[in-house]
């Protein structure tokens, strides 16, 4: 299939990237706030810690979302033409919930978590007011408005140029038989399905939070909670795989310039790609199996899928990766050394989540620093080292001075890997411990692991300052 | 069981991590790929027996039964911002109870933790619902009850207790 060779925007790219990048590290920074008042080590007032972790959880999903839409932007216009103005307008609209979701919490104390879970955005006990909560959940709105438009000019383009959706899901080679050669390219199959599942989760999301901002407004208006429930983590979910299903884009685009060998679309992986859009939305009962009223069906889907979903990363990409690596002419630099680290992690990753998906393991797991632990895993190792990944690829050195791994590349990758696995595992151990999360303060017993945790973070947020602080000062010298 | 499944998925981390360093290790020597898909192939259905054995062997048994009968004791247990109520205070040992979790307000996790502070068992409190979970005591002693479901800027503060006796 003849493709079009598009000019992807850089200019807007490296500018999401830009703000991507800074949030991330001010979010890290944020985390490490609060584990060093979990460890006693600084003092933070309770309903100050919980505005924080809203502003962390709010902000770390979606900065990943941005990040990974980014990503998709830019190779997607490699081969489709891409309407810059659309992507501004996605961009004016997230920021604009930014700013919506910054006022609330910082004037307006909301702190309900980043799940903002009903019914308690409308019953905060006086902790917040409700003009603060509904101005967290239209920040939410205008985000999503944004990805929906961002979903619509990159979807129609691809289904013109390819001709529907099944063509660009290769569903004619997967299952029609027809020669991979005439597959579209991996970037593209991956966009048509992320379109797909994350355009159905933003309809739900805005949906829950439509019936809760009219909750907020008419307290008589009775939303049902377990449907709310469904439909909050249906929609969280979707968004956050999302994020890391747009930043592999990244791994299949930039890995072959390193190695030589062309990430291919083949059968497999086809049919990988149209599992994952299936796993991706069925899987989000896994959140809700201590919720015994949900029908036992459900729950052992939740279970079964979350399973299954580990199959196409380890057995499609991560097997993949490893074999256009093995024997390669690698070379490597701060940008192929971190989107290996990120197949690497996002697939270690898949441990803790599939054993935490099991219902006995959760009954003992669940809401303990064990689901933070595998979901750590999934963003630093995961998403954010992709992101960081495909940072440094846009501000690569075209000299031959500035190839390869500096001496501070060196230190700061090695610090990063580091202490984002320490950090993670210090999550896992607590969980293992039965430490809850999500608690401003902590008993004395749990007190070591947080103090250890405070030492990795700063490795990662140290690490991270360089990575964001060498984009930007490298930033408008590279070709992207 | 959770020590166990902590040493459980450190091994099993490693071991997805192996590939990788061995690919790593192997990148910069000149060497064909050759054909992988015999290997994918074989990857794909081990994963996916082992998935049937995992699925089968840890659903055989319900882990949400709700046993019934004259026999089993039951706790009625309310959350509520910031606080537990919970109707029976002394909880005998070796006997089946089931705790039917109500709230007044919002959501709520009820996660019990043993005197050596490992949870036990947790379900949530959801409004409009009640949640059913089943234990048997072997111990007797004091045991805590921990707020697991984030529930407002006192949600650490929702902790209470009640006691397992000896018949």
């Amino acid at each position: 299939m003849a493709d079009v060779k598009a000019e992807p925007h850089t200019g807007a790219v490296k500018f999401s990237m830009l703000i991507a990048g800074a949030v991330f590290a001010l979010m890290m920074v944020i985390g490490l706030v609060m584990r060093a008042a979990q460890g006693n080590l600084i003092e933070l007032e309770a309903p100050f810690f919980y505005q924080l972790l809203s502003v962390h959880g709010a902000g770390m999903v979606g900065t990943a979302g941005l990040s990974g839409a980014a990503v998709m932007w830019y190779f997607v216009g490699r081969y489709v033409p891409l309407s810059a103005r659309m992507y501004w307008a996605f961009i004016a609209l997230f920021l604009l919930g930014v700013v919506f979701i910054l006022t609330a919490i910082f004037i307006g104390r909301y702190g309900g978590g980043w799940t903002f879970l009903f019914p308690l955005p409308a019953i905060s006990g006086e902790a917040w007011e409700p003009w603060a909560a509904a101005l967290f959940m239209l920040g939410y709105v205008s985000i999503g408005v944004g990805f929906l438009l961002y979903h619509l000019a990159v979807g129609y383009p691809i289904m013109k140029h390819y001709g529907g959706f099944a063509r660009a899901l290769g569903w004619h080679v997967g299952f029609g038989g027809a020669d991979p050669a005439d597959a579209p390219p991996p970037a593209i199959v991956a966009a048509a399905a992320v379109t797909i599942f994350n355009t159905i989760g933003i309809i739900v999301g805005a949906a829950v939070l439509v019936a809760s901002l009219v909750h907020l407004l008419v307290p008589g208006f009775a939303v049902d909670a377990l449907l709310a429930k469904n439909m909050i983590f249906f929609f969280g979910h979707v968004f956050i795989n999302a994020s890391i299903y747009m930043a592999v884009i990244a791994v299949y685009e930039i890995v072959p310039e390193y190695t030589g060998r062309p990430w291919k679309t083949s059968r497999v992986f086809v049919l990988a790609w149209t599992a994952i859009l299936l796993f991706v939305m069925a899987v989000y009962p896994h959140h809700l199996l201590q919720d015994v009223v949900m029908p036992p069906w459900a729950l052992v889907l939740g279970q079964v899928v979350s399973y299954l979903s580990g199959i196409p990363l380890l057995a499609v990409t991560a097997f993949s990766l490893c074999v256009y690596l093995h024997g390669s002419k690698m070379r490597w630099d701060l940008a192929s050394s971190l989107l290996v680290l990120a197949v690497a992690g996002w697939s270690v990753g898949t441990v803790p989540a599939i054993i935490d998906g099991m219902i006995s393991v959760n009954k003992i797991m669940h809401n303990t620093q064990w689901v933070p632990g595998h979901f750590h895993i999934y963003l630093l190792l995961g998403v954010v080292a992709m992101s960081f990944g495909f940072m440094a690829w846009l501000v690569r050195g075209t000299k031959a001075s500035e190839s390869g791994m500096s001496g501070l590349d060196r230190m700061a990758f090695g610090a990063y890997a580091l202490g984002a696995a320490g950090f993670a595992l210090m999550f896992l151990i607590s969980g293992a411990m039965s430490v809850p999360r999500r608690w401003a303060v902590h008993l004395p017993e749990w007190v070591l692991q947080d103090r250890i945790a405070t030492a990795f973070a700063v490795l990662v947020v140290v690490s991270t300052l360089v990575f964001v602080i060498k984009y930007a000062v490298r930033l408008g010298r590279a070709p992207g | 069981m959770q020590s166990t499944v902590l040493v459980i998925t450190l091994v099993l981390m490693i071991a997805v991590a192996l590939p990788f360093v061995k690919a790593v290790r192997s990148a910069g020597a000149d060497g064909a790929p050759g054909n992988a898909e015999p290997r994918r192939n074989k990857l794909i259905w081990a994963l996916v027996a082992a998935g049937v054995v995992i699925t089968v062997a840890s659903l055989r048994e319900w882990p949400h039964a709700i046993a019934a009968g004259d026999d089993v004791v039951q706790v009625n247990a309310t959350g509520g911002q910031w606080y537990w109520e919970i109707d029976t205070p002394e909880i005998p040992v070796g006997r089946t109870v089931v705790f039917n979790l109500h709230t007044k307000d919002v959501n709520h996790g009820f996660g019990v933790v043993n005197s050596s502070g490992r949870l036990l068992f947790q379900t949530q409190a959801m409004p409009g619902y009640v949640n059913k979970v089943q234990y048997v005591f072997d111990e007797p002693g004091d045991y805590r009850v921990l707020c697991l479901e984030f529930c407002g800027v006192a949600h650490h503060d929702m902790i209470d207790e009640f006691t397992v006796v000896a018949n």
